[in-house]
């Protein structure tokens, strides 16, 4: 068996849910949906990095962290200095392994796709992102979040995705996340006690970090409703077509006035070039008011750019990333504004 | 603690205690016996563990078995119709689409998927569905190949 060992909890409500969330806090809690982040996290490394195995004691053979510390194996080295900072890395491992999943999948309230009398848009958290890119009301009127959903990972990722947990996981590069930003969506958050709405761009606050806080669980992603004469695109620019983590993602949303009209308002989101998606607040004084021309839409790229914080990494360096920045950011602006006018 | 699962795999309903943490690959290829599918990579990458679950194509070895408690699951080995071949399969013999075969039971899992959604695919379509399964053998195009071949009728 290559997971560790843990406990699941199978919830038919979300009040349940939060329930054993706060319930189990201190055994260490996670809650399962798709499973695509979460399992692959919780795999046992086979050869255990750093720490080595307890290799003193007949029951603890695996290598397993939490067992090396249950059995206090740590104890016997020499320095306490050592002891101490091994004791915090056997700690912050046992951290990734939680006594406890809580799988949401029997909760129907969490799942599916609605759009209400105003036009606005719920899309349950659990609903998988094969559903999102299926969905024909998502495609025409929130196009972007259509596209993000066709280039995530690949089909088996996406029928088992969700879009509740490509999100909570706040990874810059997530592909639902970054439109989500550019659309203005709003995430339903509940708890034991309470329900909130956090706003999408302001939910990550740095990779892997959000401001849920224990006990919360993301029931809904919400979407205004796309007034007349707006569009979206999305754009992932990585070097495969599937399984792939973008170099640089780039989504925007316009709504002109009129057609060929004067921009009324602008959200710009950017992907993998800063710790957490980001909204490029510049492009708004750029083009807010003005003509979508081609010279404008020049310099609101460039603004884009400037609002771009991206590093070196194995996919692309800082300085290729800023270029494609500007490059997307400038293709995508044109195809919103078409969408806008009802060309493409 | 092991907990009751309730599965149906290929028409037959089997009851059985599970460890939570056991994914539904492993469950099926140890538990049932099933060793059809196969495990490439463990992490949703390959596509080698590809069944059926509810008609769905999942990689079964990012689901827990407690997560398909009540599901239909549909292993390559339901593909076979009385002990013969089905057609996909047998084009994938004739067109040689199958080479190691390690990927295979995944890839006729998939595509079985996407004839049934998708009875006449285009190649665009059908490179589209096979992009989370992988082949280190044949380059894909026999596989794709082997499917259109079926389509095509
Ligand atoms: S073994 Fe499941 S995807 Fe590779
Ligand atoms: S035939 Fe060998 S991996 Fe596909």
């Amino acid at each position: 068996m290559i997971l560790p060992e843990f406990d699941v909890l199978v919830p038919n409500t979300v009040a349940e849910a939060c329930g054993m969330l706060s319930k189990y806090a201190d055994k260490g809690v996670r809650i399962l949906a798709g499973g695509t982040d979460l399992l692959v996290d919780l795999r046992r490394p086979i050869v255990p990095s750093e720490i080595s195995s307890c290799d003193g004691c007949a029951t603890h053979k695996t290598g397993n962290v939490r067992s090396t510390i249950d059995c206090g194996w740590w104890e016997s080295d020499s320095s306490p200095e050592s002891d101490r900072a091994l004791l915090k890395k056997v700690q912050d491992s046992i951290h990734q392994y939680p006594g406890y999943l809580i799988s949401i999948h029997r909760i129907k309230e969490l799942r599916g796709i609605t759009t209400n009398e105003k036009g606005s848009l719920r899309v349950g958290a659990m609903t998988t992102v094969t559903e999102i890119e299926r969905s024909d009301i998502i495609r025409e009127k929130w196009t972007a979040l259509a596209e993000g959903a066709d280039s995530l990972g690949s089909p088996l990722v996406r029928n088992r995705g969700t879009i509740g947990g490509n999100i909570a996981n706040a990874r810059p590069a997530a592909d639902t996340f970054i439109p989500s930003v550019a659309l203005d969506g709003v995430l339903v958050i509940q708890s034991e006690k309470a329900s909130r709405k956090v706003s999408v761009d302001k939910f990550a606050t740095a990779p892997g970090k959000t401001v849920m806080e224990e006990g919360e669980i993301i029931t809904a992603i919400e979407y205004p409703a796309p007034p007349e004469f707006s569009g979206s695109a999305y754009y992932k620019l990585a070097n495969r077509k599937a399984l792939e983590i973008c170099n640089v993602g780039v989504a925007v949303w316009i709504a002109l006035e009129k057609p060929g009209g004067p921009v009324a308002d602008i959200r710009v989101a950017l992907g993998a070039v800063g710790p957490t998606p980001i909204l490029a607040e510049s492009v708004k004084k750029v083009l807010i008011g003005k003509k979508p021309d081609e010279e404008i839409i020049k310099k609101a790229a460039k603004a884009a750019r400037d609002d771009a914080r991206p590093i070196d990494d194995h996919r692309g360096s800082a300085w290729y990333r800023s270029m494609m920045v500007e490059l997307v950011t400038d293709r995508m602006i044109r195809l919103a504004v078409k969408r806008a006018e009802g060309e493409a | 603690m092991k907990k009751l699962v309730t599965l149906t795999v290929n028409g037959i309903t089997h009851e059985l205690a599970v460890e939570p943490r056991r994914t539904l690959l492993e469950v099926i290829r140890e538990d049932l016996g099933l060793t059809g599918s196969k495990k490439g990579c463990g992490i949703g990458d390959c596509g080698a563990c590809t069944m059926l679950v509810d008609g769905v194509a999942t990689f079964s070895c990012l689901m827990l078995a407690i997560q398909a408690d009540g599901c239909n699951v549909e292993t390559v080995e339901s593909l076979a119709e009385n002990g013969k071949l089905n057609k996909l399969q047998r084009s994938f013999v004739d067109l040689g689409a199958i080479q190691c075969g390690y990927c295979t039971p995944g890839m006729l899992m998939t595509a079985t998927e996407l004839l049934r959604r998708n009875p006449h695919p285009s190649e665009k379509e059908i490179r589209r569905s096979l992009s989370g399964n992988l082949c280190r053998c044949t380059g894909y195009q026999k596989i794709v190949d082997a499917i259109k071949a079926v389509a095509g009728e």
